[in-house]
């Protein structure tokens, strides 16, 4: 008998404790990927394909006479 | 194994960059085919230049004119050449990212990732062409600020609003360079009685073209075949006739700037004011219009220094940064 109860007492605490679990908003998530997002469009980050862009001879060529 | 690749679709000229290598390929939009077989005779710069000069079963096209896909089979295989000759085959699968203006509708959008699918890229994904550009331009659109850039193309004038790696306010029209120089067109053969070809008004254009009184302005002789005799006639344009020639296109591109303006939220006119507008784009070249705009919008404008190449070089960097960036794609909004 006590190990029914028990066991129906852990059932609801464990039960209790995912609802409580997934009702706290998973901030971290869209937080790390929003920043991440920012982070990717940072000068620092930009820099090197933007240089690229003004070394490249190709990048130059065709404009003028088009 | 072929690099990741972004690719600048515009109605005049198409770029591809290349994964970790930088711009590759730099041509005219164009393509000629044989009318009768539908075979693929020339591309980019060898077809631009048979516009308007070919035998009758020969046809040179824009098939993105318009900032529309005016012809999907055409579009797709344009794409399917531009690929294999950047070294995409069967074999070598890599991601694209294509800038399309952002006005195409949803069929347009589906086509052009489909072609792209269908032609060896693993993943298509296309990104709006001003986002692009602001990217490219170097705009801190990683801060809380407004950044507004204004992309007048062959085909369409597109301008954005762009603040916290995300579009605030945005404003498309189908005009564009081209609807320039077929204003010349149209001038040329109205009041002179002459026809010109497309090439040649946008040869006036870049000549003596312009969108207010500049210093030290030229006129230009043209020649085209008199309408009434059918014979070569030579006749000389006055910068001032062009500028009345070409003020409805260049009132409608402006329009659509002070549009945009009007739809951001007040809390970013501050920003325009002290930053500016950040204009790119070939059709941004003409002169006397980064003046035109300021006086008309009382906001000041700033010519990006690579105006041809920003749109490619910010969807370069996403095909970069593909994973962090990839909520920037058409679609994936957030
Ligand atoms: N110096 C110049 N003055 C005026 N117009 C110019 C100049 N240089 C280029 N153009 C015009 O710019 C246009 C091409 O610009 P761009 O390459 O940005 O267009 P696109 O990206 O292909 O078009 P879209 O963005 O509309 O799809 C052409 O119509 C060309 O005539
Ligand atoms: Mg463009």
């Amino acid at each position: 008998m006590i190990v029914l109860v028990i066991g129906i007492v852990v059932v609801v605490a464990v039960v209790a404790a995912l609802v409580v679990l997934r009702r706290i908003p998973r901030h971290d998530t869209g937080v790390t990927r929003f920043q991440r997002h920012i982070d990717a469009l940072s000068p620092e980050a930009r820099r090197a394909v933007i240089d690229r862009g003004t070394q490249h001879p190709d990048g130059r060529r065709e404009q003028r006479d088009n | 194994m072929a690099r990741d690749l972004a690719i600048d679709l515009g109605t005049a000229n198409t770029l591809v960059y290349m994964k970790g290598k930088g711009i590759v390929l730099n041509e005219p939009s164009v393509i000629a085919l044989n009318r009768q077989t539908g075979e693929v005779l020339a591309t980019g710069r060898e077809a631009w230049q048979m516009i308007g000069r070919t035998p009758g079963y020969i046809v040179a096209v824009r098939p993105l004119r318009g900032g529309a896909i005016t012809d999907f089979e055409i579009t797709e295989r344009m794409i399917r050449l531009l690929l294999q000759r950047v070294g995409v085959s069967r074999f070598s699968r890599p991601k694209v990212v294509i800038c399309v203006p952002s006005a195409i509708t949803e069929v347009e959008r589906r086509a052009v990732t489909d072609a792209a699918r269908r032609a060896g890229a693993a993943d298509a994904q296309l990104i709006e062409q001003p986002m692009a550009a602001a990217i490219g331009a170097d705009l801190p659109i990683d801060e809380p600020v407004g950044n507004m850039v204004i992309d007048i193309g062959g085909g369409t004038t597109e301008s954005a609003v762009i603040s916290l790696g995300g579009i605030v306010a945005l404003e498309a029209v189908r005009v564009g360079s081209f609807d320039i120089d077929a204003a010349i067109q149209s001038y040329v053969r109205r009041e002179h009685g002459i026809a010109i070809g497309e090439r040649t008004a946008e040869e006036v254009k870049m000549a003596i073209g312009s969108a207010a009184p500049t210093e030290d302005e030229a006129q230009a002789e043209v020649r085209g075949r008199d309408l009434m005799t059918g014979l070569p006639r030579t006749v000389i344009l006055t910068p001032e006739e062009v500028r009345f020639a070409i003020d409805d296109p260049v009132s409608s591109i402006i329009s659509s700037v002070a549009r945009c303006l009007a739809k951001s939220p007040p809390e970013l006119a501050q920003d325009f004011l002290n930053r500016g507008m950040f204009l790119v784009g070939g059709g941004g070249m003409l002169r006397g219009l980064k003046q035109r705009i300021e006086k008309e919008t009382n906001v000041p404008v700033r010519m990006s220094n690579m105006p041809l190449e920003a749109v490619v070089l910010g969807a370069g960097h996403c095909i970069e940064h593909y994973d962090a960036l990839k909520g920037m794609f058409m679609g994936a909004r957030r």
